[in-house]
């Protein structure tokens, strides 16, 4: 995403435009309005006298708001003008834009204002992969609104356009003739309301065209993440940066919040601004366990929604087993037409013991026993998930291969990219693939489900069960995955049972999960510290030395601060206190290097020949788990 | 047998009891309009499930027509994308919508297992690179 694309959201409404406040959108060019996953506008185009505009400036106000200066005119040399034009623009239900025309000269200002609008309404992954639509469009003007409708057989989304201003309107947008006084003000209030829409003649106006003011949306919205704000432990700490790093972050969390139909109070963190504002299994419960200390809420709500989604059928197509957690939920045409299985998609093999690991570490931050009680049947589902499907092999290891050849992921942990898992020499295992911190994160479920049921269940007999399997588990782990000459755990054991034998940060997470015995820990803590892993800022994801080691590759030697997290928790879990206190100050200095904002990914260039940590180019940011990272990493030390 | 008529009374089957466990909501199915509609209404009260024409109100409406709701109750249909087409609207909570739709079945045919691709052929063909 280029530099001087500006982007506001609320939940998964967002607005991405240029510093003029403009949308002009081709079929693969990611700006316009967003909502639920369909752009309602590709086209929103200002003119003045039929002239397009200049920003002068452009202020991001709150992650919701943003307000554009401009001057009519698009000459390269600024000419004093006799015009202002200011833009403010809030994110709710689609968007409100304030436009004031400033007249600073003595004589009165006679003017065209013309506002162009259009709606192609792709579905997100249309705009991804370039697909043709295959329902049809139409424009029309209704009691006083310019109304854009896309219809594919019962599938209607419609985009609203009404002013306050007296407008004359048609197909494509709205005309304003006005006079503005010497020395006065002209200004009207746009509404822009994304809708489902009905069918018919006559369509009926969606709640929220008239008469929300955008002052009241405004000012609720900057009450609310105020109130956020305030509700969030207060931070002191003499390294003045951390204090800077956390306010950050925190604003940023606020911005992730995502809430679902079901529960419109209460939210939860989505994966990433703007393009994963949607529930991610994984994403939400790893950057809630970062969150715990901070903010328990985030947690309840993920735990609470991915129960009412969790699977209980077989399902090839999504990838859906029962008591599978869902990986990501859509909501756009595609599939809506089950062209793609995000209604919700289950292919992940991580999410589900991570949802009692999620369970588990609330109840220990929170007390909470009401909702661990509720949540009962869900934590017991996913356990039984765990053995009765997630087995492909029949060898007693979790494992993944979809079932979805067509759409579905292929790699279904973490580390998603083609390349990310392989052997030394750089080949590729086959599938199933049994990736080694699937299970770690399997042990720990079952170690953490044995204790809830002990304590909050009163079910000794499966508490005892889940022991045993979890005792058992990590005594095959330790021999099956222990690469003898290299003295660390191998990425994964291949369909043959072989040792997908590359040295990686996946081992760091063993020691988050408790599965590594003890006398073998000293020894990934020397990998994990050692120069072919760390680079001084962070961990990489895969050591220097293996064949398909690249500095500046996703998943093959890169630092991901969420990975570092994780692993610098579990070093403290195994008392490797400066080993752990190593990867926080790096992480966190990189944190001080980007304003507070972590990437997802930096380059795993050695620190000592870069000033700074290189940033993978990424079309999103904030991302969800890098804004958990800095929050989790303090209490690492 | 009518398919949707066979769901329905399936739901109070021994054995469906942990599909709502500890649940408690109430969803009615105006199927049709006019003289042909025709109503089921589901009370669930803590996991004990209760089928009857009758039409009280519900914490949630359904409105769908008879072959949607045959092809969402055999699995041809999933009912979250039919809800995003329109093929069917929900007055009321939403979450009542969600919790039933646990007890509809997967897609026919589904068998949820593949046969495994071994590393071989992985490398050789550099799949999804």
């Amino acid at each position: 995403m280029s530099a001087e694309l500006v982007q506001i959201l609320e939940g998964n409404t967002f607005v991405v435009s240029d510093d003029r406040g403009d949308i002009e959108a081709s079929a693969t060019d990611p700006t316009g309005l967003f909502s639920f996953d369909t752009r309602f506008l590709s086209r929103w185009v200002l003119t003045v006298n039929g002239q397009r505009l200049t920003a002068l400036s452009t202020d991001d106000l709150q992650y919701f708001q943003a307000r554009f200066f401009l001057v009519p005119g698009t000459g390269t040399v600024y000419i004093d003008s006799k015009l202002s034009v200011i833009r403010q623009r809030e994110v709710a239900d689609g968007f409100h834009e304030e436009l004031r025309v400033l007249n600073h000269d003595s004589e009165p200002a006679k003017l065209e204002i013309r506002i162009e609008a259009g709606s192609d309404f792709a579905d997100l992954f249309e705009v991804k992969d370039a697909l043709v639509k295959k329902g049809s469009y139409q424009a029309r003007v209704v009691s006083g609104s310019l109304v854009l409708q896309y219809q594919r057989e019962t599938y209607i989304r419609q985009t609203w356009i009404s002013a306050t201003a007296t407008a004359a309107i048609d197909e494509s947008g709205l005309s304003f003739s006005i006079t503005v006084p010497p020395h006065g003000e002209w200004s009207t209030d746009l509404h822009v309301v994304a809708s489902e829409g009905s069918p018919g003649e006559a369509p009926e106006a969606p709640v929220g065209i008239r008469g929300q003011g955008g002052r009241r949306v405004r000012e609720d919205m900057a009450r609310g993440l105020e109130k956020w704000l305030g509700r969030a432990p207060r931070l002191e700490c003499d390294w003045r940066p951390l204090e800077l790093i956390y306010r950050r972050c925190m604003t940023d969390l606020a911005a992730l919040r995502f809430s679902t139909l079901t529960m419109p109070g209460r939210s939860l963190p989505a994966a990433g601004l703007p393009w994963f504002m949607t529930i991610f299994g994984r994403d939400s419960i790893f950057t809630s366990l970062q969150a715990l200390p901070f903010n328990s809420e985030l947690a309840a709500t993920t735990l609470l929604a991915l129960a009412e989604r969790q699977g209980t059928r077989t399902d090839d197509f999504r990838d859906e087993d029962p008591g599978r957690i869902l990986h990501e939920m859509r909501y756009g045409e595609l599939t809506a037409f089950e062209e793609r299985p995000h209604s919700p998609y289950y292919g992940n093999a991580d999410a589900t013991p991570l949802y009692v690991v999620l369970l588990d570490e609330y109840e220990r931050w929170t007390g909470d026993l009401k909702l661990v009680r509720r949540l009962e049947q869900a934590a017991r589902a996913a356990i039984a998930w765990i053995d009765e499907y997630a087995d492909l092999q029949g060898n007693g290891y979790v494992s993944y291969q979809r079932r979805n050849e067509q759409t579905g992921l292929e790699n279904q942990c973490w580390k998603d990219s083609w390349d990310s898992i392989s052997y030394r020499n750089g080949d590729l295992p086959g599938f199933p693939r049994a990736t080694c911190e699937l299970q770690g994160y399997a042990y720990d479920a079952k170690m953490r489900g044995a204790r809830l049921a002990r304590q909050v269940w009163k079910d000794a007999a499966f508490a005892d069960r889940l022991e045993k399997e979890a005792a058992d588990l990590k005594r095959r782990f330790n021999r099956d995955f222990w690469v003898e000459d290299g003295e660390y755990f191998a990425v994964a054991i291949d369909t043959d049972g072989r040792q997908v034998d590359s040295l990686t940060s996946n081992i760091g997470h063993l020691l988050w999960s408790g599965i590594v015995d003890k006398p073998r820990a000293r020894a990934v803590a020397r990998h994990l510290m050692s120069p072919r892993l760390f680079s001084g800022w962070g961990i990489r994801t895969m050591a220097e030395g293996e064949a398909r080691y690249n500095p500046i590759g996703y998943h093959v030697g890169t630092v991901w601060p969420f990975d570092n997290s994780f692993i610098a928790w579990g070093l403290r879990r195994y008392g490797f206190k400066e080993e752990a206190a190593a990867v926080v100050a790096g992480i966190m200095e990189a944190a001080e290097v980007f304003a507070g904002r972590l990437p997802e990914a930096f380059g795993g260039y050695a620190r000592s020949s870069t000033l700074y940590p290189v940033q993978y180019p990424t079309a999103c940011s904030p991302q969800a788990w890098s804004t958990g990272a800095p929050l989790l990493l303090p209490c690492c030390c | 047998m009518d398919p949707i008529g066979q769901f329905f009374a399936s739901l109070v089957e021994p054995g469906r009891i942990s599909t709502f466990e500890g649940e408690s909501a109430s969803l009615r199915f105006d199927i049709g309009s006019g003289s042909r509609r025709e109503r089921w209404r589901v009370q669930v009260t803590d996991g004990e499930v209760a089928v009857t024409r009758a039409s009280a109100p519900a914490d949630a409406v359904v409105h769908i027509e008879r072959p949607h709701l045959e092809a969402i109750v055999t699995g041809r249909l999933n009912a979250q994308a039919a809800l995003l087409r329109g093929l069917l609207t929900c007055e009321g909570s939403m979450a009542a919508l969600i919790m039933f739709q646990r007890c509809l079945p997967g897609p026919p045919g589904s068998t949820g297992r593949v046969a495994p691709i071994s590393s071989q052929a992985v490398t050789a063909g550099r799949r999804s690179a």
